[in-house]
Parts: structure tokens; sequence; C-alpha cells
């Protein structure tokens, strides 16, 4: 069990993380989701130990990462967005050097780095990785993440720089971690990859959470209509007429006037169907564009900012 | 420390691997070991001079019935003499080399924070750092004195209990000596964020100490500090212009035994002169590791220079006064003595490497790893 309470970091007065407040839960793939700069890597640094919070704790299995970052530490496997390693070492000897720090026995820690190679298909590399290309970096960092077996595992921005068969093989680890029980943290900028693997999910904009929950709860929001503007496709047989609804917040008219694309705050077709059918225009088709993830996403950062 | 251990030794252990493994180690370490068996074996040959002069001077004192001054036994130390000097430029190139990238190398690889992300302390850390590369310096010292040593016995010289005990300080001061630019090398690469900014750093560190410090301390400079010396009483000129000597003449006939009082204020007033001018150069030394390993190692070779001496003899015939001399040959100084003589060097050679590692420790246990 992860828990954030009311975490806040301010740099020379600026908040980069504001009043944090977060339950992650065991087996969970929690997707840390927003813009650039909208305070993903500091809350995660926090949730290490590496940052102190300027106020707010966070607490993983119950330990408040300020009191005992060492114990915290032993509990969390970590890749950094910009994953770096001893680039005159091989991926066995860097594994073997992080090993060590866990305190890992010699024989588990062996047996451990041949499976983690395996598993993200650097078996048998054995070239320095300051040879390797940003990609096997991501997925030697990904070894390092689950190499002391860890009970929460926090991946920044994990598929930056992998090719798509990199991404599959990472969303099947992933994937994999957390049918044992283990709790994942993935923060990332892109949502398509967040929306693949997280259970649930929170939005950071500017430092706040603006949204948080399951992919159920936050997709209820936005048919309730809380998320924003709505776009509705109309075709017509006849020429339209000019449309007047509270609710509508624009109109595009087609040269002919036998379409038009209406956006409004709320779904109004059944009140526009009533009102063209009133004016005599014979209807082709009327539709509600449902809004991409991404618009919808979108809505929820600018309503942060 | 009962918390750390592991995470330390861990992380000195892979310090310590990395520096004996790298290039730059060995190429200077290579240099290094050259540079000690040329100095053993140039120091070999002037001691081998001194020792031939020192015994035709014992083999005619023992035929003249009332000897002359001998002069003393020339010291094996005196072979380590050329070997400091060419520690004293490399040395501190080495201890440059292996610090200046020490955190910078890591910030910039990007691996700090996945270091720091292990249940590792952070002083355990910069600790670990520090401990690997004292131990590879200390291996790379190891490796040229005992070099040096098995070339001193592949000459025919073997060194007595106490000539051993020298060389041992003399390697105990070499350390330190490249351990302090060491450190000052670590504070750069904890405070910069780039390997070459922290290496100009200390680069220009390095020559303010060893180069624009002992500039201040030359005569010159001595000269606009503390005015120029006392003049030679006229009275004593008059006395020598009366008796029929020239100026020119070195053979002066007053009394300097300490009966004539216009020489007794000169000598007092002069020897005044020389002590405060020793005392600020002597003050000065103690800022520059440099100046203060040439020091301690002049103390310890016994190739002493820069002292200032004035002396009249006994007969009322002589007098020397000179700024600056040298002396070779080895006066039977015992170990206790020599660290005696330099203990004030010696503890400013050893506040170097403590003040710099402190700051650098400071600074990386409140270090920002966004």
């Amino acid at each position: 069990m992860i828990e954030l309470e009311h975490l806040t970091k301010e740099y020379g007065g600026v908040p980069a993380v504001r009043d944090l407040t977060l339950r992650i839960g065991p087996g969970e793939i929690f997707g840390l989701l927003g813009p650039n700069g909208a305070g993903k890597s500091t809350t995660i640094l926090m949730l290490i130990g590496l940052i102190e919070p300027t106020s707010g704790r966070c607490l993983v299995e119950g330990i408040d990462v300020s009191r005992d970052p060492k114990g915290v530490k032993q509990r969390i496997g970590y890749m950094p967005e910009d994953v770096g390693f001893y680039g005159t070492l091989s991926a066995e000897e860097n594994l073997t050097y992080f090993g060590r720090l866990y305190r890992m026995e010699p024989a588990p820690l062996r047996n451990r780095i041949g499976d983690l190679l395996a598993l993200t298909g650097l078996a048998g590399v054995t070239k320095p990785v300051g040879g390797y290309s940003k990609g096997m970096r991501q997925r030697l960092g990904l070894a390092k993440a689950l190499l002391n077996d860890p009970p929460l595992v926090i991946l920044d921005e994990p598929t930056a720089n992998l090719d798509p068969k990199g991404v599959a093989d990472y969303r099947e680890i992933v994937a994999g971690v957390a049918s044992e029980g283990k709790t994942v943290i993935v923060s990332s900028h892109i949502l398509g990859e967040v929306s693949r693997i997280c259970t649930t999910l929170g939005i950071l904009s500017a430092g706040t959470l603006v949204a948080s929950g399951t992919w159920e709860e936050l997709g209820k929001r936005v048919r309730n209509g809380t998320s924003g503007p709505v776009t509705i496709s109309l075709e017509t047989r006849d020429p339209l007429p000019g449309l007047d609804h509270p609710a509508i917040t624009g109109v595009e008219y087609r040269n002919d006037r036998r379409g038009a694309t209406v956006t409004a705050s709320e779904d109004i077709r059944d009140s526009l169907y009533e009102y063209l059918s009133g004016c005599g225009v014979r209807i082709r088709e009327i539709s509600c564009r449902e809004r991409s993830l991404e618009e919808v996403f979108l809505s929820y950062y600018q309503g942060g900012d | 420390m009962a918390r750390q251990g592991s995470g330390l030794l861990t992380i000195a252990h892979k310090e310590f691997l990395d520096h004996v493994r790298s290039r730059k180690f060995l190429l200077i370490l290579g240099i290094f070991l050259v540079i000690a068996v040329v100095g053993i074996i140039s120091g070999v040959a002037d001691y081998n001079k001194s020792l031939s002069v020192y015994n035709q001077h014992m083999s005619a004192a023992s035929a003249s019935p009332a000897p002359d001054t001998m002069g003393d036994k020339p010291s094996i130390l005196s072979v380590f003499s050329s070997v400091s000097t060419y520690l004293v430029f490399l040395g501190a190139i080495l201890g440059i080399a292996m610090g200046f990238d020490l955190v910078t190398k890591e910030k910039e690889s990007k691996s700090l924070k996945i270091l720091l992300s292990h249940p590792v302390y952070r002083d355990e850390v910069i600790n670990g750092k520090a401990l690997g590369s004292i131990a590879a310096l200390a291996f790379a010292l190891a490796i040229v004195f005992v070099l040096c040593l098995a070339a001193l016995l592949v000459c025919g010289i073997i060194p007595g209990s106490g000539e051993l005990s020298l060389i041992g300080v003399f390697a105990i001061v070499s350390f330190l000596f490249i351990f302090s630019y060491f450190a000052i090398a670590l504070f750069m690469s904890t405070v910069s964020e780039e390997s070459g900014s922290a290496l100009i750093y200390t680069l220009i560190i390095f020559i303010a100490l060893s180069s624009l410090l002992p500039m201040l301390a030359n005569d010159t400079v001595m000269e606009t500090l503390t005015g120029s010396p006392p003049e030679f009483p006229r009275e004593l000129v008059d006395r020598m212009e009366t008796q029929g000597n020239t100026t020119k003449s070195v053979s002066i006939s007053f009394d300097t035994s300490g009966n004539d009082p216009a020489w007794q204020e000169y000598s007092s007033k002069l020897n005044a002169y020389w002590e405060k001018r020793q005392a600020l150069t002597d003050t000065i030394s103690l800022f520059s590791p440099t100046m203060n390993y040439q020091k301690i190692s002049s103390s310890v070779t016994n190739t002493e220079s820069g002292n200032v001496l004035i002396s009249g003899t006994g007969s009322g015939t002589g007098i020397v006064a000179s700024s600056s001399f040298a002396k070779a040959g080895f006066q039977s100084v015992n170990v206790p003595d020599i660290i005696a003589g330099s203990l004030v060097n010696i503890l400013a050679l050893l506040i170097f490497p403590i003040l710099f590692f402190g700051l650098s420790y400071l600074r990386f246990m409140r270090l920002d790893v966004r």
C-alpha cells in the first residue's frame, strides 16, 4: 500500500507538487499521467526518498520515507526516465553491483540476473553498457527495477526509447509483475501507453492532482458531461435554419447549409432533432462524436491549469 | 559505523577497481614508475659521488693528526630527493586526475540518481568513493616505493632501519600531498555539473597553490613586505677602512665573538629581520600543499634550501650572510626530530584533505538529484 498525504514540494518558493493526497493499493498498476512539468518526476523522487517534501509525507507499506529512506528503498525497484548505468561495465556487472547494494547473496543474485537478462532480451550481451542503444538501456533499466524482487516497482517514462517489440515485452513483464500482487507505478505523459496497461490512474497538472480513479470512474465522469464540450455532426436533405440553443457554443455550416458541426456544452441531439423536425427539415444523420482519450485528458490538464 | 558497512565497502570496492582499471590511472602510474626509476638511478649516482668524497675526507682525516671538518656521511634518503622533485608535479596531476570526475561522471552518465535509489545513505556513497580512491592512491604509491626500494637494492644500497623509517615517512607525506589535490578535485567535482568545469577549476587552484603562492614568498615580494635588511654599520666599515682593508675584502678583523657592541647590535637586528622574513615565508607556505610537501621532503631527504644563516666564527674572522643556500649530505637526525621539525607543515598538509573532503561531504549530502 502506497499513501501520499498532503505532499507538497516547492523549489525556491515555486510549488512543483501541491497538496497531493493519493492511495495506491497492492496489485494495482497505477498510471501517473500528466504533461511535461506537471510534477510526476518530483512526486516519484519524493516517494523513493531522493528529495525531501516541503510538507506532507509518503508511506510505503506503512514506512515513512523521510524517517526510514533506506528501509523504503529496500522495498522499491526504480527505473528513472533518463536511466543511467556505468558505461565501462557490462549489464551483468552493473546488475551485480546494484545487487550487492541490496545485500543480495552472490548465488541467488547470479541466478536473478540471469533470469532478468533473459526476460528483458539482454541475455548473452557482453559488451559494456556504454555501447548500448537507448532501447537496450531501457530494457536494462527494467531489469534493474526488478532486481531485488520489490513489492513496489516505479517506472518513469518506461517506453520512451523502446521499439514496438520492446514495448510489447515491457507490457507483458509489467502485467506479470502486477499478477504477483506487486504494485506498479508508471509515470508517463503518453496517454496511449498508460491506457494500455494501467488499472488506475491519477492525472497531475501543474503540480495538482486533478483527477484519479479507475478508468471506469473517470469514463463515467466524462459520460456525465462533467468533462467539457461535445461535438455533434448534422446532415440534412433540406437547408438548415439558424440553430439556437443555450448549450450551443459554436456552429459551422456547410456551404449548401445541408450540414453543420455543432459544438455544445452537453449532448443536445434530442433537442436538435425535435427542433429540426418542427421546422420541416428532413434529417439524414445526427451523431455525437465521442471525444478521444487525448481530448478528454487534455481537458483535465487545462482544468488543472 | 554500524549502519554503514556493506554499502560503503561495496562502493569503495567498485571505485578502487574502476580506478585501477582506468586508462588514465594506468598511464599516470606508468609515467610515475618510469620517473621513479630514473630519479632513483640519478639519485644513486649523486649519492655514490657524495659517498666517495666523504670517504676521501675520511682517509685524509685519519692521516692528519688534527682533523679538520669532515662533513657528514651522505644519507641514502638523498637518493629520494630527485623522486620528490618529480612527485611534486606528477603526484598532484595523479590526485587531480583521480578526483575531478568522481561525482560529475555520475551526474553526466545519470547513474547517480539510480545509485542513490538503492538502500545506501549518501554519506556511504561519498565516503565509499573517497575510500576506494584512497586505496587506489595508496596502491599506486606502494608500487612506486617498492620499486624504488628494489632499485636501491639492485644498486647495492641497503637502507638501515632508521633510513627505512624515513622512507616510510616520505611515502606517507607523499601520499598526503597527492591526497590533498585529490580532495580539492573531489570538491570541485561535487560543486560542478560537468567534468570539464571541475577539471578547469581544480587546475586553476593547483596553479594558484603550486606557482602563484610560492611567487609571494620570493625575495622581491618579501622585501616589499618586510623592507630591506639592516645596513652594515658605518662604524664597522670605517674601522675596516682605517685598518687598510678594502670593502672588497672578505677578511674582516673586528671582534665578532660578542664583545663589539656595534657588531652585536647589527647582528641582532639582522637576525630579527631574517626571522621575520622566514616567519612570513613559512606562514605563506602553509597555504600551499606543494610548498609544505617540498619543505617536508627536503627535511626528510636532507636537502633543505631557502634557509638563512648568519654566523660569526669563534676566532672573529668570518661572516656569512645569505638568503639561500643548499647543503647536501646527511646529518644523523632521527625520525622523531625530523617529524617534530616539520610538524607544522605535516599538520598543514593534513588540513588540506580534511578541509576539502569535509566540504565535498557537506556539498554531496545536499546535492540536488532531480
